[in-house]
């Protein structure tokens, strides 16, 4: 996996099961998120195979929480505008000329993620982690099977970190979610994973979270708890 | 007073030059938001510059014996346009792709073609003396002696424009604000870029035609830059835009046909007037909040 011709992770061998989560770890630049990218279909791998088969077989549905610094501030949009982005899957172009939207569910994913109060608010005038919870409502509405997140906690105080955290064990809960979540630490969240890929040294590695406390994970894991 | 009541009445000699204006400064706004919004606007300078080009290299072909399409007026001016089209589609596929390659510096790219197309104009007006007044008129831009034919199809073309940028507004601002998120959902982000881009082709084709370079380039990005602290959402960014477009046009003719004044130069200070009133009205808000 990787970028043009510039491999940046090699050799990776894993599958996830529907209704895990999945912590995606390594230190800064190990590939974590080029992994993330590549297994959302947004880079193909250099080689090897991929394959994303969601509930009867068909592709996987998405909702995909980038990290928000990726969000260009100059455009003019509401939380509810960004938000209801999660449901152009389709033209549906009938319904557009009829002027019918979808805006009562665009409520519900914004209530879903805690930010019913924000929709009218402009995006780019938001803290972190309202922010955040407005991605999130964006992933929800677009009906996803997999949650896939890129740093979600980064740039965020502590306590608006637990409430995210909290919010994403209750949605994988509720709504029988598959997560993954990439991130450089682990401290905070490593109670939520299932499982753990690993990436270090041009590798990734996989396994459940017992399995992967092991060797060079445990240190880090009671290094960053201590 | 007079002179404005005068200029809408229906049997206003110059009403297809009022009418003509009014839609291109409707329209071209509502492109010129995409500009803004992808930070793009020097690509607003550089293409009518390259219009431009293509159409003195369509004339200077027909001066040097090419004349398929020469004769009448009318065939000068859709050879102008072909090469216009021809021109502008060209530098917007290489700006395009060198844009999602994401190498090297996009201003450096945009300032190089503005130089080189600015430079081409001039070289080939210079070696074509006989069609020299016609196209010089053309880069000017004829609205003034536009055509009962022209002006018609001048409306087909930029009615098909504004109503596609309507309907697919949401694909247009999805692919524009998040590429990933278009991607995971499923979403040709090629094909709706190459869509808006042809959009953006046609546009300043046939205004560069209509209008002249600098008045196009004024449309594209002054009512934009004026709307967008004012807008929320797309929609109201847009609407709100071409409204300004349209407000710089009307109030541009009136004053150019009053005081007898160049209708370009006076079109474009209009638009740059509004922007110089919003920020003025924004900087007395900040100060009273």
């Amino acid at each position: 996996m990787g970028y043009g011709k510039n491999a940046v992770l090699a050799g990776v061998d894993a599958g996830i099961e529907a209704g895990s989560f999945v912590g995606i770890l390594g230190h800064n630049g190990s590939g974590k998120t080029t992994l993330l990218r590549t297994l959302l279909g947004l880079i193909p791998p250099l080689k090897g195979q991929l394959v994303r088969r969601g509930a009867g077989l068909g592709l996987v549905r998405f909702g995909y929480v980038p990290q928000k610094e990726r969000l260009d501030p100059l455009y003019p949009l509401s939380a509810f505008d960004v938000v209801a982005m999660g449901t152009y899957r389709n033209v549906e172009l009938f319904q557009r000329l009829r002027g019918l939207g979808r805006r009562g569910f665009v409520q519900d994913c914004l209530a879903a993620a805690g930010a019913q109060t924000l929709a009218d608010k402009l995006y780019s005038d938001l803290s972190g982690g309202q922010k955040q919870r407005v991605l999130i409502a964006r992933a929800l509405a677009a009906e996803p099977e997999v949650l896939a997140l890129d740093e979600p906690l980064a740039g965020i105080d502590v306590t608006t970190q637990k409430a995210l955290l909290k919010l994403l064990g209750e949605l994988k809960q509720d709504r029988g979610l598959t997560i993954l979540m990439v991130s450089h630490r682990i401290r905070a969240e490593k109670g939520l994973f299932t499982h753990i890929l690993w990436c270090n040294d041009g590798k990734a590695a996989m396994g459940t979270t017992e399995e992967m406390l092991t060797g060079e994970l445990k240190e880090i894991f009671h290094g960053e708890a201590g | 007073m007079s002179q404005l009541l005068e200029i809408i009445k229906p049997d206003f000699l110059l009403h297809h030059a009022v009418y003509g204006s009014l839609v291109v400064g409707l329209v071209c706004p509502l492109v010129g938001v995409y500009f803004v919004l992808r930070r793009l606007v020097f690509w607003g300078v550089a293409l009518p510059q390259v219009s431009a080009a293509g159409i003195a290299f369509a004339f200077l072909l027909q001066g040097l014996g090419l004349n398929y399409f020469s004769g009448s007026e009318s065939q000068e001016k859709h050879l102008a346009i072909i090469g216009s089209l021809i021109f502008t589609g060209l530098a917007i596929l290489i700006l395009a792709w060198l844009e999602r390659r994401s190498q090297g510096m996009s201003e450096g790219r945009i300032g190089a073609i503005y130089a080189a197309a600015g430079a081409a104009s001039i070289l080939f007006v210079a070696w074509n003396a006989a069609g020299e007044t016609e196209m010089l008129g053309l880069l000017k831009g004829e609205i003034v002696s536009i055509s009962e034919a022209d002006f018609h199809a001048m409306l087909d073309v930029f009615g098909v424009v504004a109503a596609t940028m309507l309907v697919f507004q949401k694909e247009f601002l999805l692919v524009s604000y998040d590429r990933d998120m278009a991607v995971t959902l499923g979403r040709n982000v090629l094909l709706w870029d190459v869509l808006l881009y042809a959009l953006v082709g046609l546009t300043i084709s046939l205004g560069v035609m209509t209008v002249g370079p600098l008045v196009i380039f004024g449309f594209l990005v002054l009512p934009p830059m004026t709307a967008l602290p004012w807008s929320r959402g797309i929609m109201s960014f847009s609407v709100l835009s071409a409204l300004l477009g349209g407000i710089s046009a009307f109030g541009g003719f009136y004053v150019s046909y009053t005081y007898d004044l160049p209708l370009g130069p006076v079109v474009v200070a209009m638009a740059f007037i509004l922007l110089l009133l919003s920020s003025a009205v924004r900087g007395v808000r900040a100060a009273l909040s």
